[in-house]
């Protein structure tokens, strides 16, 4: 499962989403408000909040089809790193 | 569409133009781009900047409208009745599909953000040499484009541009704004334009493509048509508008793009126009 930051950062994005609603795993993020300048936007703010840069094929809007899916290729972004900085 | 007065003044009057109920095909609509769509559009964005008009205390100094809004700002400006412009979009609809029913129908226009112009360049640079045909469509922030390409082409530029670390969004057809399309635009003023006489524009007119004021009947037709064979440019519109003395910009209609882009939100003050929206302003452009 995700982390509050997470949650937090999805919310931010989402307009149609009620406060009081469960943002769950295979929520379809476009019915709720996420754009393709939303995208845009919450990729910025993944990056920053994250140290982390998205790159090659998670570059895709397909990658922000849900919140399971996104949060899927961060953690594989944040454990290569993490092996990357023990294994330089 | 449903709940505004405006609107539904407006879409009776367009129901009148057509000879059919607008809302029942358009909720039945397939794509944005149907003559429903766009008929739909361009009511819903004319009825916000009319409620707009009732809570402004002063009066606007410029309207713009990138791409398709274009038509509303010119219904806007005064330079065409909204009953002709509903007519001009449905048969401008009409004459487009019949074109890419026949013509250019391997081509598409790809979106792509936070890809840095250098890199762009570097990408078409790429496929100049390969010989693969592409046009830019759309300049719609420094890092944000629409390019048009052959399908073929599109599976390597979005890895291209993935590699770069840019943003590959949409895939559009039908596509639009490149030079390839002349005969788009002869057939456009030859079959449809040729019917429509507009007037001077009450109010200047942002040309999307360079940015240019239009203030006469001749220049509105001729910005028009130009929106078939040259590239959206909002970066310059926004200069333009600037150098009209532009501070505040009222968005009216729904806007997925181009009040929210940086090159805008960094320039202006934006407002979104809705149905809950008061406001009031000194010195603002219509888009």
């Amino acid at each position: 499962m995700w982390d509050e930051q997470f949650e937090i950062l999805m919310r931010n994005h989402l307009p149609f989403l009620p406060a009081d609603e469960e943002l769950l795993p295979r929520l379809d993020l476009k019915e709720f408000g996420l754009d393709s300048l939303g995208v845009v936007d919450l990729l910025v703010s993944l990056e920053s909040a994250y140290g982390i840069r998205l790159t090659d094929d998670i570059l895709s809007m397909d990658t922000f089809a849900t919140p399971a899916v996104l949060w899927d290729a961060l953690s594989g972004i944040q454990n290569a790193t993490v092996l990357g900085a023990r294994n330089p | 569409m449903v709940t505004n007065p405006c609107a539904r003044r407006l879409r009776r009057v367009a129901d009148d133009v057509l000879g059919y109920s607008l809302m029942d095909l358009y909720r039945e609509a397939e794509t944005d781009y149907s003559e429903y769509s766009q008929v739909a559009f361009l009511i819903s964005c004319l009825a916000l900047a009319e409620q707009a008009g009732h809570a402004f205390d002063t009066e606007p100094v410029t309207c713009a409208g990138p791409s398709f809004g274009g038509k509303t700002a010119v219904v806007y400006a005064g330079a065409l009745a909204f009953p002709e412009m509903v007519l001009l979009v449905a048969r401008l609809v009409r004459c487009e599909e019949q074109y890419f029913q026949v013509e250019h129908q391997d081509v598409v226009t790809q979106s792509i953000a936070r890809t840095p112009w250098a890199a762009l360049q570097e990408i078409l640079r790429a496929m100049t040499e390969k010989d693969e045909w592409h046009d830019i469509s759309c300049h719609i922030d420094d890092d944000f484009f629409m390019v048009s390409m052959r399908a073929a082409s599109v599976d390597r530029f979005r890895k291209d541009v993935r590699a770069a670390g840019g943003l590959p969004l949409y895939t559009m057809r039908p596509p639009m704004h490149s030079a390839a399309f002349g005969p788009l635009r002869r057939k456009a003023e030859d079959e449809v334009f040729a019917d429509f006489r507009f007037d001077d524009p009450r109010l200047p007119i942002i040309a999307d493509s360079d940015g240019s004021v239009v203030r006469t009947a001749d220049g509105v037709r001729a910005m028009l048509l130009d929106g078939f064979v040259r590239a959206v440019h909002w970066p310059r519109a926004v200069q333009s508008m600037k150098g009209l003395g532009v501070t505040k910009v009222y968005i009216a209609g729904p806007d997925s793009l181009f009040g929210r882009v940086r090159c805008t939100t960094r320039n202006f003050e934006v407002v979104p126009i809705n149905l809950k929206t008061t406001f009031r302003s000194r010195s603002y452009a219509m888009t």
